[in-house]
């Protein structure tokens, strides 16, 4: 794991724009994905390079699988969600308005930045049927589950 | 830095006394900015909306209390959990240097934020030096 030292917001934001850190952090992220593959390959909710990530939940039932992100203070015109293969990927960016950019802060507790979280679907998901909804900060999607995969009953005949 | 740290944050995080729902209860993250003549106290409270969020101000006590419904039925079955829902609650202890009469506070897309405008005593004064 590396260790990054904590970088003031203004700052960060003009790494981020260099290309040699873009893929560093891409690489690191590379790494840490494969570490943590045994765990689903899930990305945790802060990553190693101090960025921060919403938290999910996905739930399961016989139509639909709904993946739910706690994303406070992001506009819905800042999220991305895009669907490729048996993955979900949901990303975007929380922006700090001008206004309160290098102010006093007596407290700092919310984190800013873009964030980019991959979520394994499981099997069965129909990918071109996806909603999503956005209320009061929390981000709701719904994966239909193809015909096929829904669970049929087969009835166990009696001979004779 | 600032010369009034009155706005710290209560250490003990006691649900409030109406409390009815069973379920928990959540320390929403919180950001304290000084702007020239306010306050502003930040909580990202994903979940609740505009009517159930209760903001209240008694004996130099700020309480945020939102509540949030459950989002999913109970016998839900789930892949992944990360986060738990339940009632946002926290409070702060206010100094006389906030005009506590004129508190505000707004909310969009999960984000409640409080102004506390600051006492005309304790506002920034430039004071002229003559020749």
């Amino acid at each position: 794991m590396s260790l990054i030292p904590w970088r003031s917001k203004q700052r960060e934001n003009e790494q981020a724009q260099s290309p040699l850190v873009a893929f560093r952090r891409e690489m690191d992220r590379l790494f840490e994905n494969f570490f943590r593959e045994p765990l689903w390959g899930l990305q945790w909710p802060f990553s190693e390079t101090g960025q921060w990530m919403p938290a999910v939940d996905v739930a399961e039932n016989d139509r639909e699988v709904t993946v739910r992100a706690e994303v406070p203070g992001i506009e819905p015109k800042d999220l991305n969600v895009s669907v490729s293969g048996n993955q979900l990927v949901i990303s975007g960016e929380k922006k700090q308005t001008e206004e309160r950019t290098g102010k006093d802060y007596y407290h700092s507790e919310i984190r800013f930045g873009s964030f980019r979280r991959i979520i394994p679907l499981p099997e069965g998901v129909d990918t071109e049927n996806v909603e999503a909804e956005y209320a009061n900060g929390v981000l709701t999607l719904r994966l239909k589950k193809s015909a096929t995969a829904a669970p049929r009953r087969i009835e166990v005949k009696t001979k004779g | 830095m600032t010369r009034h740290t009155n706005l710290a944050k209560t250490a003990a995080e006691t649900p409030p006394a109406e409390r009815t729902r069973s379920g928990r209860c959540y320390r929403p993250n919180v950001d304290i900015i000084e702007l020239a003549d306010e306050l502003l106290v930040v909580a990202d409270v994903p979940g609740a909306s505009s009517e159930q969020i209760d903001v209240k101000f008694e004996d130099g006590q700020l309480t945020i209390h939102a509540h949030v419904p459950e989002r999913q039925p109970e016998d839900t079955e789930y892949l992944l959990r990360e986060y738990g829902v339940g009632d946002y609650y926290r409070t702060f202890e206010v100094s006389e240097a906030v005009d506590s009469d004129k508190i505000s506070a707004e909310y969009a897309d999960g984000v409640l934020t409080l102004h506390l405008p600051k006492a005309e005593a304790s506002k920034p004064r430039k004071i002229a030096v003559k020749t």
